[in-house]
């Protein structure tokens, strides 16, 4: 493999939705937010499958994957995703999720393989620190680059 | 000019990659050329010069005009050829915080699990030395994955976007009944690049009246009495259901094949998208040379001193110059 990912330029998050969950605002809300804070947000929307997933997470080259979830299916959901970017060779890529995760979860999704969790409550400074500390990238690299 | 860090072992290695269609690799080369690597000369230089054959086709139009959804399409019917697909997407992205939502997958959702079908998404904006420079690069290594069609699809309405335009060998324009009149597309100036126009949302009130406006201004540019001018048709689409999408294919088939029967439209597109591509070089290095290496310049120093003292004004400097051989 010729050299790892740059950490120069600005942080690539992939956002999207697996399964039937269709409460897109949690989501999309999201994706403003951290457009604005200068991040380069690869939307795919909801009804995802894990394999569609995987190849957009290849070929984007994404840095972070960002899942929401509104229903309680997220532990099986984060799983089969997480196996499939396994067997892609992605597992490198952390996978953070949002949404309504209990806490009573986390533990078992940190076990699977999720490095952020951003349940009810979470501020998004809180993510972009995450998103930072995990990337390696810093924020104003977008806005250093423009032009 | 710029030395390299990748030796030539290295360069042939990530050229196979390219070639036998490393996904990962690819993903990564892609988004090195966003970040303006400059040890990534040698390689692009080795894919350009072996590169070539891919036809690219161009979608432009204004934003919410149906374009990915277009394009979802395309791929589609591409698809149903047995032909496989390169995408670039191009969305804008904010002039505040150089941040970008990247939507255009949402709509082609349905490719992501085929392997014939790969799909990037760039932003308009954030990456060094321009848009129009990494998305040339880009198609540089798109057409070196040998796939068999590509398409690259922007928001046209900036000079940048309608720039990178010039590498396309097709290049579809998407309107849609709302785009107002006909003096709106003769002030966009995509007139002038079009090779087919399609008007979106056809089933829409205003499609038959945005249609004819369109032909009108089209058919005004339009030399009848050469024989071998490309006649641009104007064809009213679904993007959402496929109504028109066959006769679209149609016409961009067409158009592959008058290039075909007329190199010279061929290169002559070809040599004004190299001749942008080398003179915006030639303005980035020139630019770079005044701003980070005046100090080194003893001549340059001399000159802009004459023009601060009114000894010598700034187009006369310029000309000096651009006469001393820089």
């Amino acid at each position: 493999m010729s050299g790892a990912t740059p950490k120069s330029g600005a942080i690539r998050c992939l956002l999207g939705m697996l399964g039937t969950d269709v409460h897109t605002k949690g989501i999309r809300t999201l994706a403003q937010l951290l457009r604005d804070r200068g991040v380069e947000v690869i939307y795919l929307g909801e009804h995802n499958t894990a394999e569609g997933m995987v190849s957009a997470i290849l070929a984007e080259d994404v840095d972070v994957v960002g899942l929401s979830f509104s229903t309680a299916t997220y532990v099986h959901y984060t799983r089969v995703l997480i196996e499939a970017m396994k067997a892609a060779g992605v597992d490198d890529v952390p996978v953070m999720l949002g949404g309504l995760i209990h806490r009573d979860d986390e533990d078992e999704l940190k076990s699977i393989g999720v490095k952020g969790i951003f349940g009810p409550g979470s501020t998004t400074d809180g993510i972009m620190q995450f998103l930072q500390d995990i990337t390696g990238k810093s924020l104003g690299s977008a806005r250093d680059t423009l032009g | 000019m710029t030395p390299s860090v990748e030796l030539a072992p290295a360069v042939a290695d990530a050229a196979a990659a390219v070639h036998r269609g490393d996904i990962r690799r690819i993903a990564r080369l892609i988004s090195r050329i966003e970040a303006n690597d400059e040890s990534l000369r040698p390689l692009l230089e080795c894919l350009y010069l072996a590169g070539g054959r891919t036809p690219v086709i161009g979608i432009t139009g204004p934003p919410g005009a149906g374009k990915s959804t277009l394009v979802d399409q395309l791929i589609t019917r591409y698809r149903a050829r047995a032909l496989t697909v390169a995408v670039l997407a191009v969305d804008p992205a904010s002039p505040f915080s150089g941040g970008a939502i990247l939507g255009d997958r949402v709509r082609m959702g349905r490719h992501n699990t085929d392997a014939g079908v790969f799909i990037r998404s760039m932003s308009a904006r954030g990456m060094l030395g321009g848009l129009a420079r990494a998305a040339a690069d880009c198609l540089v290594v798109l057409d070196a994955m040998g796939r068999d069609v590509i398409l690259i699809e922007t928001v046209g309405v900036g000079q940048n976007e309608i720039d990178i335009m010039r590498h396309a060998h097709s290049v579809l324009i998407v309107q849609t009944p709302a785009a107002g009149d006909a003096v709106q597309a003769v002030k966009a100036g995509i007139l002038e690049i079009g090779d087919v126009f399609a008007v979106n949302k056809a089933d829409t009130p205003g499609a038959d009246r945005a249609a004819a406006a369109l032909r009108e201004a089209v058919e005004f540019r339009y030399d009848a009495h050469d024989p071998t001018a490309w006649h641009p048709p104007v064809l009213k689409v679904e993007a959402t259901t496929g109504t028109g999408l066959d006769d679209m294919m149609q016409a961009l088939d067409r158009h592959r094949s008058h290039l075909t029967a007329h190199p010279t439209q061929l290169r002559r597109r070809l040599l004004t998208g190299a001749r942008l591509q080398v003179a915006e070089l030639v303005a980035v290095a020139l630019r770079r040379r005044y701003f980070l290496e005046d100090h080194r310049d003893a001549r340059l120093t001399r000159v802009l001193d004459e023009v601060v003292e009114r000894r010598c004004d700034p187009y006369g400097a310029a000309e000096r110059l651009l006469e001393g051989g820089t």
